[in-house]
This record gives structure tokens, sequence and C-alpha cells, in this order.
């Protein structure tokens, strides 16, 4: 390969689904090409033939536009274009211990929603036994010792014990990470003298380190929040102003003048090198701060088309050039295993490699952060997880996204290994700042490990196919063992069960939510919703989303939100995610939620008014109506109520805009929070009636 | 879940390699026997360690003791204030005299066959105190002499030490635990863990629940691929028994009072490992140790027959001495050659699915096709067994078997 390559890879390697993009630069900007997902035991490189394969056949044009003009080689393409990874992390179990119960329970809930299993006990509840057992079982990776900042009463006397203890089990154990949070950090001294006995934290080996270079630029570790760029515009256009005046003195560079030969061909592939290249591919807008580059549409409606189509198409000449010899494969790299050319760079810098080793963390107390608990939960993530984790990218790429379409996003991923709930909201004076906040429990998975009775009380009560418990909890762990088997008929019927069950402990595990206002657009993310139609998985939102107002529902059904948050630099994740963001959210439709709906035979009238059609429907209480509004086309909702209702305000008259979708406009009329009857029989039918309205299929 | 090797996958139809390949047979499996407070490994790393060989001592009812303040020892000798370790033979042997003879025995085997003893407690009685250590005492050793009662004599090992004074996790009663197979020591750590690398093959089961066990193999006739609860009778004692496609509650309770030592089946129900889990914590509690009894559950939760090529590897093995371990869950044959089943490399089984437990071949892919609930699935056209016709399948509820 002599030139830049202008498409790549995005990968994400979840526990259960193994999903692989293409994203290549089409009509002057990055694109979603195509994508596809199996199960993990699929073989990579073979399903990424299989795409290559599959759009040479469509578009064998665009795939060789793709190549650089070049013949394609589909075998070379696979081992050579760049790769943007992501992965999950494996579930890993933290102990926790405390002096009180009220400490104790403090210090879970900031390790719940930092993704970790949690073990947990006090002093005032267990004795030491227990507590060492806690620390000492082979499941247990990190355990979490914490108190106050200033110790109450009720925990300080029981500190220096509980501080011997941990030391004492890690000297049993001299793997574990111990994380001291707020006032336990005073006992330090004690877990000193056992780190210097240690021994030196396992290096990467050779291989893995030149495997991981194949596949990135460089290996860094994840940013932690003070580290992170900040996600204001203002600070965004000072990064913005720097890198132009980068950009000038890299320009010789990006224009294919040949940089010093004295400069090894590993720098090449240097993050600067790779932001040039970003840069190269974004030169068009260079000169519009960033921050204003993704002009945001109107703010009732999901209408990136109208953003993107205002938006010059950026000149492609330069990508059409011949690429940077910075770009060049290491040729001692290449040197060496003639047989399997070297992966490109990506132009991205990118997080990668092992997760954080260390083996004594300080950390603030449970109540410090934005939200009680936000500074503790972030350094628990930022040891649970892998530098590119897949479940904190889906939420980094949330953040930027609700920056750059200034909209208020909330996000829900149900995967194997856990799940995630996220909000971000652009706030401030011109929206320049994203408030972000998120948690990501293990029991968000569709199928915890060991479930718990209120894990199964929960799926039963989503279940609309009657099942005993015993029943509920053996296909639960079978689900667990075989995550992709029985994903039709009723297989597929006990799924979207055990998905919103999952979705509803995502709901409780952050309930700051609650008081907060229903998000303008909601993205579900995840294999099981991949896997199911999309019909029902609108109706899973509204399901679950239980807020008055309007809002989008759209699905992440290429995965690639994952791959994209492990981009480190934020004004580069903009930048691709301003590109991409048409392509990578299948808009399952708009979501009219009123509340306040009084029962009887009629709540009122709606009348949808498209550019060349109008539909009118008479609305009723306690249903869940569906408008048909195909994908990409918008249009304006006057809702007539019969009696006053809250939709962001109280009122009879509202008029929204609104984007269509695959399941086009849903108004839903049931109450708030949904009221359905306790008895497992009236439950099951009154689900099924609405399950039904959305997923005819299920009858075949 | 694994990417498919593409050694194994070689010479395959694509379409084929990617249906999910069921490793049958592991080989040199490493197992774990983990610990907790009051319990200590009886061998130490690179022992070697045969069948029945004590491996690990557990403490099943560790509470909290005050130990007091403890120096270290030196030279040998006890230096400690109490005089503990002087107390340490005294006291262990009253709980291994039962198991003297045994043991004594085992030894004699051991140094007749050349291998390394285990290196037991003796090393670590010359350590000074340290969390995890071993650690004996009594009342009288903390200082409250009880007139005219026998001497309560308490072990386990040591917690932590706060103001000099140590605290250790210990109790009156103990169990041995023995190793249901032979192998090297990978690791031992008191309090946390016994590793062992298995010698021989071993077969991966997906549920594994009681105790490691030990016994010969039993494949009785199954009816419809079910074994009858009354067939575990007490001819069968001491076997591991192939119970057909599920276990119910029953037959696991008829085969702990045959003293069967246990049971293997295509699947387990949840209820049923909790009533078994639950036993065995009565069984704990009680004064009276019974044999070690295991599970394994080859496939899953849900019914479905053990898969015929695992049926015929299980019954060429009959008779044999086989042993079952729950972590992982495995089934280990200590034989050096296991005799393989001739498949078709197309032979297929359908795992999960309205389907699952019927067997057949793949014919061809059938690619994307459309499910029942509208679910679109990449699928096989393939032939079960007892049918005429094809039956288009999704490949994720589709295994092959390799070996």
């Amino acid at each position: 390969m002599s030139s830049q390559p202008r498409a790549f890879f995005a990968l994400d390697f979840g526990s259960t689904t193994t999903s692989v993009s293409v994203l290549g630069r089409v009509g002057g900007r990055w694109r979603l090409v195509a994508h596809t997902a199996a199960p993990s035991y699929f073989d990579v490189d073979s399903m990424l033939a299989g795409l290559l394969a599959g759009i040479g056949a469509t578009d064998p044009e665009m795939l060789t536009a793709l190549n650089s003009g070049d013949e394609p080689d589909i075998p070379v393409l696979v081992s050579t274009w760049p790769r943007l990874v992501a992965r999950s992390t494996p579930e890993r179990q933290i102990a926790i211990v405390a002096g009180s119960r009220r400490q104790r329970r403090r210090l879970e809930t900031a390790a719940l929603r930092a993704g970790w299993d949690v073990v947990a006990g006090s002093a005032d509840e267990d004795d030491a036994v227990v507590l060492s057992r806690l620390i000492l079982s082979t499941k247990t990776s990190a355990v979490l010792f914490g108190a106050d900042h200033v110790p109450g009463g009720d925990e300080k006397r029981h500190l220096p014990d509980l501080a011997a203890l941990v030391a004492g089990a890690t000297r049993s154990r001299p793997e574990l990470t111990v994380v001291l949070a707020g006032g336990a950090a005073v006992y330090e001294s004690q877990f000193a003298a056992l780190m210097e006995s240690r021994p030196e934290v396992e290096a990467v080996s050779e291989p893995e380190e030149e495997q991981l270079e194949n596949e990135i630029d460089i290996p860094a570790p994840e940013p932690s929040a003070d580290e992170a760029p900040p996600q204001t515009k203002m600070l965004a256009r000072k990064v913005a102003a720097s890198q132009e005046s980068a950009f000038a003195n890299e320009a010789s560079f990006v224009k294919g003048e040949a940089p010093d030969e004295d400069a090894p061909a590993a720098e090449a592939s240097s993050a600067e090198a790779s932001s040039a290249e970003m840069l190269d591919a974004e030169m068009p807008d260079a000169e519009v701060p960033a921050a204003e580059m993704p002009a945001a549409g109107p703010r009732e409606s999901f209408s990136i088309d109208e953003t993107e189509a205002g938006r010059p198409p950026a000149e492609d000449s330069l990508a059409s050039e011949p690429a940077p010899a910075a770009a060049d494969p290491d040729p001692i790299a290449t040197h060496a295993d003639t047989r399997k050319p070297a992966t490109l760079p990506l132009g991205f810098q990118v997080s990668d490699g092992p997760a954080v080793a260390t083996h004594l963390l300080l950390a603030p107390d449970a109540e410090a952060g934005q939200l009680p608990g936000d500074a503790l939960q972030e350094v628990l993530e930022g040891l649970r997880a892998l530098p590119n984790d897949s479940r904190l990218g889906v939420a980094r790429s949330i953040a930027s996204l609700a920056y750059v379409l200034d909209r208020t996003i909330e996000v829900v991923e149900v995967g194997m290994q856990g799940g995630l709930v996220a909000r971000s909201d652009p706030f401030g004076q011109g929206h320049f700042t994203v408030a972000s906040s998120r948690s990501c429990p293990t029991d968000g998975s569709f199928a915890p490990s060991s479930p718990s009775e209120e894990v199964i009380d929960g799926v039963l009560a989503w279940s609309t196919i009657p099942l005993d418990r015993h029943r509920a909890m053996d296909r639960l762990n079978d689900l667990r063992l075989t995550p992709w088997g029985e994903a039709d008929g009723d297989g597929a019927v006990f799924r979207l069960a055990a998905a919103k069950a999952a979705f509803g402990r995502l709901i409780e595990s952050m309930p700051e939510l609650a008081a907060r206002s229903m998000p303008e657009l909601v993205v579900a993310a995840g294999g099981i919703f991949a896997s199911l139609p999309p019909s029902v998985v609108a109706l899973a939102l509204a399901d679950l989303v239980r807020r008055p107002g309007v809002c989008q529902l759209t699905v992440d059904q290429a995965r690639i939100l994952g791959p994209i948050g492990a981009i480190e630099d934020e004004d580069e994740r903009r930048q691709l995610l301003a590109n991409l963001a048409d392509d990578i959210l299948m808009p399952l439709g708009a979501l009219i939620l009123p509340a306040g709906v009084k029962p009887g035979r009629n709540a009122g009238s709606l009348r949808l008014k498209a550019a060349s059609s109008v539909a009118e429907i008479e609305l009723h209480p306690g249903a869940i109506q569906v408008v048909d509004l195909p994908p990409g086309r918008a249009a304006r909702a006057d809702i007539d109520f019969r009696d006053s209702v809250r939709l962001g305000k109280r009122g009879h008259h509202f008029t929204v805009d609104v984007g269509g979708g695959l399941s086009g406009l849903l108004v839903d009329l049931r109450d708030i929070p949904m009221r359905i009857s306790d008895r497992p029989d009236s439950r099951r039918s009154a689900l099924d009636t609405w399950q039904r309205g959305m997923w005819p299929e299920v009858d075949e | 879940m694994t990417v498919v090797d593409p050694s194994v996958s070689a010479g395959l139809p694509v379409e084929l390699a990617r249906i999910f390949g069921r490793r049958v047979l592991v080989f040199s499996p490493t197992i774990r026997f983990a610990l907790g407070p009051g319990d200590r490994g009886l061998v130490s790393e690179g022992d070697r360690v045969v069948p029945g060989m004590p491996i690990a001592e557990r403490t099943p009812d560790a509470s909290v003791v005050d130990v007091g303040r403890l120096t270290s020892v030196q030279n040998g000798k006890s230096g400690a204030a109490d005089g503990r370790d002087g107390a340490h033979d005294e006291s262990t042997s009253a709980w291994r005299d039962s198991r003297f003879d045994e043991a004594e025995m085992r030894s004699r085997i051991l140094r007749a066959t050349t291998m390394k003893a285990p290196s037991g407690p003796r090393p670590e009685r010359r350590r000074p105190p340290s969390p995890g250590k071993w650690w004996m005492g009594g009342d009288e050793r903390r200082g409250k002499p009880a007139k005219g009662k026998p001497a309560i004599r308490v072990g386990g090992t040591l917690l932590f030490e706060t103001e000099g004074r140590w605290r250790a996790a210990a109790g009156e009663r103990h169990e041995v635990v023995e190793s249901p197979v032979a192998g090297v020591v990978v690791s031992a750590r008191n309090a946390v863990e016994v590793t062992i690398q298995a010698v021989g093959a071993a077969m991966p089961g997906a549920i594994a629940a009681g105790e490691p066990t030990r016994g010969y193999l039993d494949v009785p006739r199954l009816t419809d691929g079910e074994l009858w609860a009354s067939a575990l009778d007490i001819g069968r004692s001491g076997a591991v028994v192939v119970a057909g496609s599920r276990l119910s509650g029953q037959a696991i309770s008829r085969a702990r009072a045959m003293s069967i030592r246990g049971l293997i089946a295509g699947s387990v129900g949840e209820g049923e490992l909790r009533d078994l889990e639950a036993s065995e914590l009565r069984q704990k509690a009680s004064l009276a140790p019974s044999a070690p009894f295991g599970l394994i559950a080859l496939d899953g939760h849900s019914r479905r027959p053990i898969a015929t090529p695992i049926l015929a590897l299980l019954a060429v093995l009959s008779g044999r001495e086989v042993a079952i371990v729950t972590d992982p869950p495995l089934l280990i044959f200590d034989v050096a050659e296991v005799p393989l089943p001739e498949l078709p490399p197309d032979w297929i089984r359908a795992r999960s699915g309205a389907n699952a437990g019927r067997e057949g071949r793949w014919l061809r892919s059938a690619g994307h096709y459309r499910f029942r609930g509208g679910v679109y699935l990449e699928a096989a056209v393939v032939r079960f067994v007892e049918d005429t016709d094809t039956t288009i399948v999704p490949v994720m509820d589709l295994e092959r078997f390799i070996f």
C-alpha cells in the first residue's frame, strides 16, 4: 500500500457478539458503508472479508474508491485497513468493606454504577471471617475500603481493625488492587509496606504489543475525567485554534511532502500524524470552529439530514493526493512478516491496551463529586474497564453526539456482562457545555449470572408467555450459556422480556433520571436490541422511558458507538460523529408521551401534517397508537386533548415536530408511571395486547 | 466462547465452520479448590498428587478467635509466649488419627513410586506469624483455663494483627479435602485456593454442583434418554452414574442416599441445584460427614438428551475411574488415551431452540432467513436423523463436535 487508506474497520468485540463495520470516505465525508454482527466465536477476518465481498458485489466502484483507486484485493484489505477496536470488559468483582452499613451502601452504589460485580460487608454487620472471605475469594480482583472524609462515629472505631484485616488479606492475595476511599486513606502506610514487596506489574508481552500496535496507533491509558478534553465549545475553539497552528506546521507533511528522512518510521504513525490525516479529511471545515461545524437542526425533531445537507460537501481533492509517506506501514514490520501486510495506522488516537494495573489507589469518599459518588465512580470505572471498553465508549460517544446534535440524549445499552444507561445534556449559554452522567451496573445484563429472585420477578413481569419461576430461571440461565440460542419464536419473546427487565434495572440504577425531563433523543444499543424487530424495540423504549414529552427513538444498529468512543480526542470524535450521525442511528420513530390522560372513550385527536399528506386519528386513553411516518420524513403533529395534560408543559393543545422511523409515530396514552394489574394473567394479557399491535409477526 | 480455531476448522466449508465448534475433550486441565479463612492447603507448589490424597483442610465453622500476642519462632523452636507450636503436633494428630493409617500408606506408596511427597505444614511452622499462617490453640492458650473440662482446641488461619494482638479464623471441626484427580499442584495458598494441573483428559460441562468427587463410571441403559430414579439403587454405590437427559430432585436425593458419588446428565434445573446446595449445607452442619457427591450437566438447564457422540464416549469409558470437579465444571478421566468415536465432519446437533437435542447432518447454508417472530438469522439446511425432510435451522442454534 502506498497511499493512505480511505476506509477503516470499526470492531466491537462484545462478550456475546462481534460487530464489524466498514467506514469509508464517500462523497467527501465519512460514511458507514456496511456492517454485520455475528456470535463472538465467529472468525473476525472472515466476517470482514465477507463484508468487503458484499460491498464489492454491490458497488465495485465504491470499493475501488475506498481503496484509493487501486484494484481491491480483499485479503490484503482485511489485513491492512486500520481497525478501530472496542471491547467489552469481562465482569470483575470488587469486595467492599466499610465500618458501617450506611457507608457500605454508599460505596456499593458507586461501585455498582461503575460496573463492578459487588460483594460487600461492614464491620457492624459482619465479623472478620465474613469480611475476609469476601476479600480472599478468588473471584475478587479488587478491594474497596472506604470511610467518610471525616469518619463518623458509627464507623470510626472499626477502621483500624478493618485496615489491618484488608492489609492482612492482601498479603495472602498480593494480586489484589486496594482502593482506599475517603478517610480510609489515612491507613495508606499499612499498605505501602506491602506494595514495596510486591512483584512488578506484568508487562504486555511482545507479541501482544505488536498485535496492539498493528491495530491501533499508540496504546494509551484511558484518560481520566481530569485529563480528558473539556467538553466545552469555548475550549474546543481554543483547541481548534492551536490545532490550526499545528496544522500550518504540518501542512507540508499532510500534502505529501517528504518528512524528515531521519525520523523513524514509527513516528510517522504517531498521534500527531494521525491527527493530521484527520484534519486533512476535514480541511474544508477547518476554518469553521469545530464547535459550529454541525449546525444544529430544529430541536423538536431529529433531522440530521438538514444539518448535513446545509453543509457543502468536503473537498475530496486532498484525499486523492498521494498519501503522506508518514502513514506508510513500518518497513521493518513489513519485512518481519511478508505474508501478512502490516495494518495501516488509524487516523485517530485511540485508547487500547490492558486495564489499569495498579495495587493501591487513593480515591475520594463516596459523597464527593458533582453528584454524590461521581468522583469515586470515575476512579472505579477507570480501574475496572479496559481503556477501549465499549460500554464506556458508548457513553463517551453519546456525550459527543449530544454536543454535535445539540440535543439531550439518553442511551440504554443492554449487554451480556452488564448494561449502561447514560444521559448527556448540552447546557449553558449557547449549549457549549455537555453534562454527562452514567451508570453501568452488571445487573443491567439481560442474563445476569446467578439471577436473584428480583431479577426473575422482573422477567416474569414483562413476559407475555406463561412461565413458572423455575422455568423462567432455567431459561434465563440458558440464555447466559447460549446467548445467541433460540433467537426466534418464543425465544425472541423471552429475550424481549429479559431485555425489558434489564432495562428496568438500569433505570432503577440511576434514580436521578426520574426527575429529569424526557430526552430529545433516546438511543437503544446492544446486541439484544439489534436482533429484535425495530417496532418491538420502539415499544420497549416506550414501555420504560415513562416521562412526559416528545422524543425521537433510535437504535445503534451497527454497534459503532463503542468503537467511536475509543477515540481519545474529543474533537476528532465529534468530527467523526458529525459525519456519521445520520448513518449510525437507525430511526425507529418518534414518541409522544403525555401525562395525565384521563380514562374514557376519547382523549382527543391528533393531526399529522407531512410534506405531502395529512393524517388524523382519534386518541384513546390507555392505548399506544401508531401513525405511519417513514424514516427520513419530518412532520408536524397538532394534538388536541380533551383534558389538560402534561407534555413538557401543561395544556390542551400542542404542536410538535416529529421525525419518522421504521415504526412511525408512536402516541402512548398509557399511564405515567405505567399501571398494569399485579395479577399475572391480567398483566400478561395487557402486555400481549400492546405487543401484538407492534409485533404481528409473533403469531407466525 | 472463543474465535474458531483455524486449524480446527481447516478443510471445512466456510459456512460449516461458522457453526459453533464444541470441544468435547480438553487435556491436562487446571482445576481449582477454593479455600476460605480458616482453611489451609496440605500441599505446596510443585507437589504431585494422586487421587484420594489430602490436599486441603477446611474449617467449616470458622469464627473469629482472639489469638493474643505472637512472636516469631526461631531456630525451629517455639518462641511463642503461649508455646502454641508445641501444641500443634499434639492437637493436629487429634483429628488426624482417623486418617493416619491411610496417610501413612499413601506416603509409602508415594515413596515407592518415586513421587515427591507433599511438603506438609512443617516448613510453615518456622515462619513468623503472618496472615494466612496456620494456627493452633485453645481456651487455655488465651489465658482462660477451663477447670475440669477438656481443653477445646481450635485451629485455623491467622487473619490480621492489631496493636500486637492477632486474630484468627479458627474452629474446632475440620474436614480434609481429597484430590479427586492425579496431577501437579500449581499453587497452594492457605485461605485462598489450591490449584492442580490434572493429568489426563477431561470433558467440559456447562454446570457442576456439589463437591469434587470420584468414582467408577456407570453407564446404565437409558429409556428414551432418561434414567428412572428407581434405577439408582445401592448396587451403584461408589459410582458416577450417567443419568440421562435431566436430573430430577428425586434422583439426586436418591443417589446421595445410595452413596452414589456423582451424576452426569444433559441438563439440570436451577431448582434442583438450589435443593442440592441447601442439602449440602445441612449435611455440612451435621457432625456425620458423608462421602462427597457431585453432579455435572453437560448442556445447561433446559431438558436436552446427552449428545450421542458424548454418550458413545462415556459408554467406552464405562467402568473406569472418573472424577467430577466443579471449578471449572469438568468430568476428568485419568486415562492416557481416550478412544474417540468417529464422526462425519458435517455431523451437527441442535443445542437450543425448538429442535434442541436433535442430531443430524448439515447440508448447506440457507443464508439469511426469516424465522418465526419476523427475526432474520443466518440459517442452515440440515437433515435430522429421524427425518426424511430437511429443516432450516438458525446457525446459532447448532453445534458441531471437535475432539
